[in-house]
C-alpha cells in the first residue's frame, strides 16, 4: 500500500504543479487555461526529441527546454493572443485556448511526426536510481518529482509574499485598478505570470511524461483532472490548489490498490477519480455559499468606480454579440443549394463523405443554439450526439425499431440529460459551467460508454439506415432535410417572443429576471432544445456510416468541434452546415486529392484552432465575416450594374 | 388611455393600502450595515421621493424591494402580499418594475424590441414559450401592442431611435430605455434608480414630465431616487432621507426642506442652508 502511495505521490506532484500553473494564471490574468496540458505536452516532446531522439545530455535538453523554450512560448502566447483577451468575455476566453489546446498538438505532430513513442526517459538518468526508504522502494524520477513540487511550493510562496513583483501579482487578484494606481504595470506582470506558468507547465510536462506517455489527448486529460484541485480551489486559492492535487494523486492510487488489479471496471474508474472531486467540491462550494460564480468577491469598488458605466462588464458582455449580425436571408439559400446539389456530382466517396459532414453540421447547430443563442459555453455536446448514437443502435439493432424513431427518442434522452445538466449548472457561472460539462462528457465516456452494451469491444454496434435512404446520396438528402427543418425552427426561435427573452436572458439575467422573465426556465429551455438537436445529429452521424462507435464521441474530439464551428461562426445556421461539411471534406480532399502525405492532412485541422483563436481579436469568426464582405461586395456590384439600367429607362 | 391601462393589475388599488411597503428591513454586508431597520411606503397614484448621499443604502434598498437583495430582516409586502421571500420574476409578474442606476439594459435588442418585450410579458405570456410551437416569428404584431408601445416611445421621446440598438445609444437615452421598458409591463409602481443622471436639463425636465404623464394617466405609483432633490422635492408627495443606513426623516417636501437632521446630513454639522434644499 504505501509503494502506491508513492506512486500516488507522482501524480499528486503532477497535478499540484499543473493546478499552481492555472491558479497562478487565472487570478493574475482571469484566463483559466485548456491549453495546458497541450503547452505541456509541446515542451515534453521536446524534451524527449532533444534528449532521447538528438541525444543531448540531460541537463543542456532540460535547461533548453525549461529556460528557453518553455519562456519563449509563453511571452509569445502573452504577446500574440492572452493579451488581447484581457476584456473579452469568459465565453471568448475559453473558446481561444481550446482552440490553442487543438492548435499545439497539430503543429508538434507535423514538427515531430506521429510515431507511437514507449520508453520515456525522465529528468533522471536511465537506468533510473532506486533507494530505498525505510523498506520502500522509491525511484529518483518519483524523488525530482516531488522535489520539484516542495521548490515550486516554497520558492512561489517566498516570491508572492517577499517581493514586489510578488505583491503585484496578490494585488492584481484583488483589483486590477490598485495594481496600476500602485505604478506596477499590469502588463508586464501579465507577461511574466504567462512565461512563469508555462515553464511549470513544462515541467510538469517533462514529469508526467514517463508516467502517461508522450500522448497530447493524456495530457488534456491530465490537466482536466488537476481542474479539480483548481475548482475545489475557487479557482484562486493556491495552498488548496496543491493539497487537494496531492491528495487527488493519492486517492487515486490507493483506489487502484483497493480495486481488483485486471478487471475492466478498475480501468474505467481510476481515471474517472478526478471527475467525481469536481463534482464533489462543486457541491460543496454550492452548499456552502448559493451560488458559484468566477466573479465573485472579483474587482473591488475602486475597479467599478473608475470603470466608467461599468466599461469593463460592458466590453465583456459586448464582444458576446458582435459574434454575429446574422446574415440576410439570400446567403444561406445559396450556401444551402450548392451542397444540395453537391450529391449529384460527387462520386460514391465523396458522397459517404459528404453525408458524414451534413449529419456533423446538426451537431454543430446545438452549440448554435447553447453558445450561440443561450450564451452558455457547454463542452459536452458531442457527448449528447453520442448519447443519440449509442441509443439509435441500441433501440434500432438490438430491439428492433424503426430507425427514424430510434434517432427521435435518442433525441429525447439526450434532451433529458441536457435538461438535467441544465438544471444542475443553473448556479454557476460561465467558467464553471465550461468546467463541469467538460467534466461531464469525460464521466460520461468513461463509465457509460465505456460499457459493453455500448462499446461491444471497441467496435460498437452497427446501425441500418432506413430502407428509402440506403444509398449515400439519398441519405445525405435525408440529413439535409433534417438540417433544414431545425434550422427553420431556429430561425422561428430567433424571431419570436422567445428568441427576445432569450436574448434579454443574454444580456442582462438582472435586467430580464426583473422585469418578470424566469431565467431558469429560459436557460432550461436552451439546454434541452439543444441537447436534442445534438442528440439527433448523433444518431445520423452514426448513420452516416452504419455503426455507432462509443470514441467517435469522446469529449475532446468536441473541443475541435467547438474549435471549427467557432471559426466559421457560431450564430449562424449556414455556418453550422458549412463547417459540418468542410470539417468532413478538408482532410479527405488534402489527402485523396492532392495526394499529400499525413502531416498536410493535419493542416485542416490546425487551421480551424487558429480560426478559433482569432476570436480573440475578432469575435464575430472569420469565416463569418470574410462571407460578409463578400455579400456587401456583392451588393455593391450588383448596385453599379443596376443603376444604368434603371436610369436608361 | 383607456380605463383597463389605468388599473393593469386587478385588486385593492382604491383603498389608501400602500402598493409597496418595506418594514424593518436590515441588510449586512460584512460588518457594514448598508440598511438599518429601514421602512418605507409608496401609496397608490403617487410619487414618492428617497434621496441620500453616496453611500447612504438607496440602491441596496432598492435591491431588496425587487428581490435581488436578501435582507437579514423586514417585511416587503407588495399589493399586501407578502413578497420578502419572492423572486425577482414573481414579483415583476405583482406589478413590480424597476430601472437600475449601473443600467441593465439588453444591448443586442434595440430600442423597440425592449418594449415590445416588456409588453408581451405582461400580457401575452404564454407566447415565451408557445411561439416555438406556433411559428411565433410569423404573427404579426397586434394592434394594441403597437400602439402601447408607439405611445411609450414616444412618452419618452425614444420614437427616433426606436430601430437603434441599445448598445449604440448615449448615456442619457439609455436611460429613458430602462424607464420605458419599466413601464412596458405596465406595473403597478415603478423603483426608479437615479432616472436624471446623465440627462441634460431639457432631458430632465421631459423625463420629469412623463412621470407626472403616468401617474396621471394609468395611476402607477413611483419610488423616486436621485441625487438632484430639488426634482424629487419638486415632484413628490411624500420623501424620505436615508442616511449611514438610517432612515433620518420621512415627510412631505415642506418637511423635509426644514428639517434639522437632513440639513446635518447633508451639510456636515453647521447651520447653513443648502442649496439644493432651497
Ligand atoms: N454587494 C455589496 N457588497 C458589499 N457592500 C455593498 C454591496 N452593495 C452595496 N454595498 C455598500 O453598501 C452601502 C450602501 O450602498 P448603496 O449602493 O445602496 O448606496 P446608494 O445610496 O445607492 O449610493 P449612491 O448614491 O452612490 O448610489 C455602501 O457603503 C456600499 O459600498
Ligand atoms: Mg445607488
Amino acid at each position: 500500500m504505501v509503494q502506491y502511495i508513492v506512486v500516488g505521490l507522482v501524480f499528486g506532484s503532477i497535478y499540484a504543479l499543473a493546478a499552481s500553473g492555472l491558479v497562478v494564471t487565472y487570478v493574475s490574468t482571469g484566463v483559466l487555461n485548456f491549453a495546458f496540458g497541450a503547452m505541456a505536452f509541446f515542451i515534453a516532446r521536446t524534451y524527449y526529441a532533444l534528449h532521447t531522439e538528438h541525444h543531448w545530455g540531460i541537463v543542456p535538453a532540460a535547461v533548453v527546454c525549461l529556460l528557453v523554450l518553455a519562456p519563449a512560448l509563453g511571452l509569445a502566447l502573452y504577446l500574440t493572443i492572452f493579451r488581447y483577451l484581457r476584456l473579452a468575455s469568459q465565453l471568448i476566453k475559453v473558446v481561444v485556448t481550446v482552440g490553442l489546446s487543438v492548435v499545439i498538438p497539430t503543429v508538434a505532430t507535423m514538427i515531430y511526426g506521429n510515431t507511437q513513442l514507449f520508453v520515456i526517459p525522465g529528468l533522471a538518468p536511465v537506468p533510473v536510481d532506486t533507494f530505498d526508504v525505510f523498506g520502500v522502494a522509491v525511484t529518483l524520477d518519483q524523488v525530482i518529482a516531488y522535489a520539484s513540487v516542495i521548490v515550486i511550493v516554497v520558492a512561489g510562496a517566498l516570491v508572492l509574499r517577499f517581493t514586489e513583483a510578488g505583491l503585484s501579482v496578490r494585488a492584481m487578484v484583488d483589483s486590477e485598478a490598485m495594481t496600476s494606481l500602485s505604478g506596477s504595470n499590469p502588463a508586464r506582470i501579465a507577461a511574466g505570470v504567462w512565461i512563469v506558468s508555462t515553464m511549470l507547465a513544462g515541467l510538469a510536462g517533462i514529469l508526467a511524461a514517463p508516467v502517461i506517455g508522450l500522448d497530447a489527448g493524456k495530457f488534456t486529460l491530465l490537466v482536466a483532472g488537476a481542474f479539480a484541485a483548481v475548482i475545489a480551489a475557487r479557482l484562486r486559492n493556491l495552498t488548496v490548489a496543491v493539497v487537494v492535487a496531492l491528495l487527488l494523486g493519492v486517492v487515486g492510487s490507493l483506489v487502484q490498490w483497493a480495486l481488483p488489479p485486471s478487471s475492466p471496471v478498475t480501468a474505467n474508474v481510476i481515471p474517472a477519480i478526478p471527475f467525481v472531486f469536481v463534482v464533489v467540491s462543486l457541491v460543496v462550494n454550492i452548499l456552502r455559499s448559493g451560488r458559484v460564480d468566477e466573479e465573485q468577491g472579483v474587482g473591488g469598488a475602486l475597479d467599478r468606480a473608475i470603470t466608467p458605466n461599468g466599461g469593463v462588464r460592458l466590453a465583456a458582455s459586448t464582444d458576446v454579440d458582435t459574434w454575429f449580425p446574422r446574415l440576410d436571408v439570400g446567403f444561406p439559400i445559396l450556401v444551402f443549394a450548392g451542397i444540395a446539389v453537391l450529391p449529384l456530382v460527387f462520386s460514391t466517396y465523396w458522397q459517404g463523405i459528404l453525408a458524414t459532414g451534413v449529419a456533423l453540421a446538426i451537431v454543430f447547430l446545438s452549440y448554435t443554439l447553447v453558445t450561440g443563442e443561450g450564451g452558455m459555453l457547454w463542452l459536452c455536446q458531442i457527448t449528447f450526439a453520442g448519447v443519440g448514437a449509442l441509443t439509435t443502435a441500441q433501440l434500432a439493432t438490438q430491439h428492433g425499431w424503426p430507425v427514424l424513431a430510434a434517432v427521435l427518442v435518442g433525441g429525447l434522452v439526450a434532451a433529458a440529460l441536457g435538461t438535467l445538466i441544465g438544471l444542475l449548472t443553473i448556479r454557476l457561472g460561465n467558467l464553471y459551467v465550461a468546467l463541469v460539462t467538460l467534466t461531464f462528457g469525460l464521466l460520461m465516456e468513461r463509465l457509460v460508454f465505456a460499457l459493453k452494451p455500448f462499446a461491444q469491444s471497441g467496435a460498437g454496434l452497427p446501425v441500418a439506415r432506413p430502407d428509402f435512404a440506403v444509398s449515400d446520396q439519398a441519405f445525405v438528402y435525408l440529413a439535409l432535410g433534417v438540417f433544414a427543418i431545425l434550422a427553420v425552427l431556429m430561425v422561428n426561435l430567433r424571431r419570436s417572443t422567445t428568441g427576445l427573452a432569450l436574448d434579454a436572458v443574454r444580456w442582462s439575467e438582472t435586467g430580464a429576471r426583473t422585469m418578470g422573465i424566469s431565467v431558469v426556465q429560459m436557460k432550461l429551455l436552451v439546454s434541452g432544445l439543444a441537447a436534442f438537436v445534438a442528440g439527433v445529429g448523433g444518431g445520423l452521424f452514426a448513420l452516416s456510416h452504419k455503426q455507432a462507435v462509443p470514441v467517435e464521441y469522446a469529449t475532446l474530439a468536441g473541443l475541435v468541434w467547438l474549435a471549427i464551428l467557432v471559426t466559421f461562426g457560431v450564430r449562424s445556421n449556414i455556418a453550422a452546415l458549412l463547417a459540418g461539411c468542410v470539417f468532413a471534406l478538408s482532410p479527405a480532399f488534402v489527402q485523396s486529392t492532392l495526394k499529400l502525405n499525413s502531416t498536410w492532412a493535419q493542416v485542416p485541422v490546425l487551421l480551424f484552432g487558429l480560426g478559433a483563436i482569432a476570436v480573440a481579436k475578432n469575435p464575430e469568426g472569420t469565416v463569418h465575416q470574410q462571407a460578409r464582405a463578400f455579400q456587401r461586395g456583392l451588393h455593391h456590384l450588383l448596385h453599379r450594374s443596376g443603376a444604368p439600367t434603371g436610369s436608361g429607362q | 388611455m383607456s380605463a383597463a391601462v389605468a388599473t393593469p393589475v386587478d385588486g385593492p388599488v382604491a383603498n389608501d393600502e400602500p402598493v409597496l411597503a418595506a418594514t424593518d428591513v436590515t441588510v449586512r454586508f460584512g460588518g457594514l450595515t448598508a440598511l438599518d431597520r429601514v421602512s418605507i411606503e409608496v401609496p397608490p397614484g403617487t410619487i414618492v421621493g428617497l434621496v441620500g448621499p453616496n453611500g447612504a443604502g438607496k440602491t441596496t434598498l432598492f435591491g431588496v424591494l425587487s428581490g435581488l437583495v436578501r435582507p437579514d430582516t423586514g417585511e416587503v409586502l407588495l399589493g399586501g402580499q407578502r413578497v420578502t421571500r419572492a423572486t425577482p420574476a414573481a414579483r415583476a409578474r405583482l406589478g413590480l418594475a424597476r430601472t437600475f442606476q449601473q443600467l441593465e439594459l439588453f444591448l443586442g435588442l434595440t430600442v423597440r424590441q425592449h418594449v415590445v418585450l416588456g409588453v408581451r410579458v405582461r400580457t401575452e405570456r404564454r407566447r415565451l414559450w408557445s411561439d416555438l410551437l406556433t411559428a411565433g416569428a410569423l404573427h404579426p404584431e397586434s394592434e394594441a401592442e403597437r400602439s402601447r408601445v408607439d405611445h411609450l416611445l414616444d412618452l419618452l421621446g425614444l420614437t427616433d431611435v426606436a430601430h437603434a440598438p441599445a448598445a449604440t445609444l448615449p448615456l442619457g437615452t439609455a436611460r429613458r430605455v430602462e424607464v420605458a421598458r419599466a413601464l412596458a409591463t405596465s406595473p403597478r409602481v415603478v423603483l426608479l434608480d437615479e432616472p436624471s443622471s446623465g440627462l441634460d436639463a431639457g432631458e430632465t425636465a421631459r423625463i420629469s414630465d412623463a412621470f407626472r404623464t403616468v401617474v396621471d394617466e394609468e395611476g402607477v405609483s413611483l419610488l423616486l431616487v436621485e441625487h438632484d432633490v430639488a426634482m424629487v422635492l419638486g415632484l413628490s408627495s411624500r420623501v424620505s432621507v436615508l442616511d449611514f443606513g438610517v432612515r433620518i426623516a420621512e415627510g412631505t417636501p415642506d418637511e423635509i426642506r426644514t428639517d434639522p437632521a437632513v440639513r446635518a446630513a447633508y451639510l456636515g454639522d453647521d447651520g447653513d442652508t443648502p442649496g439644493a434644499l432651497q
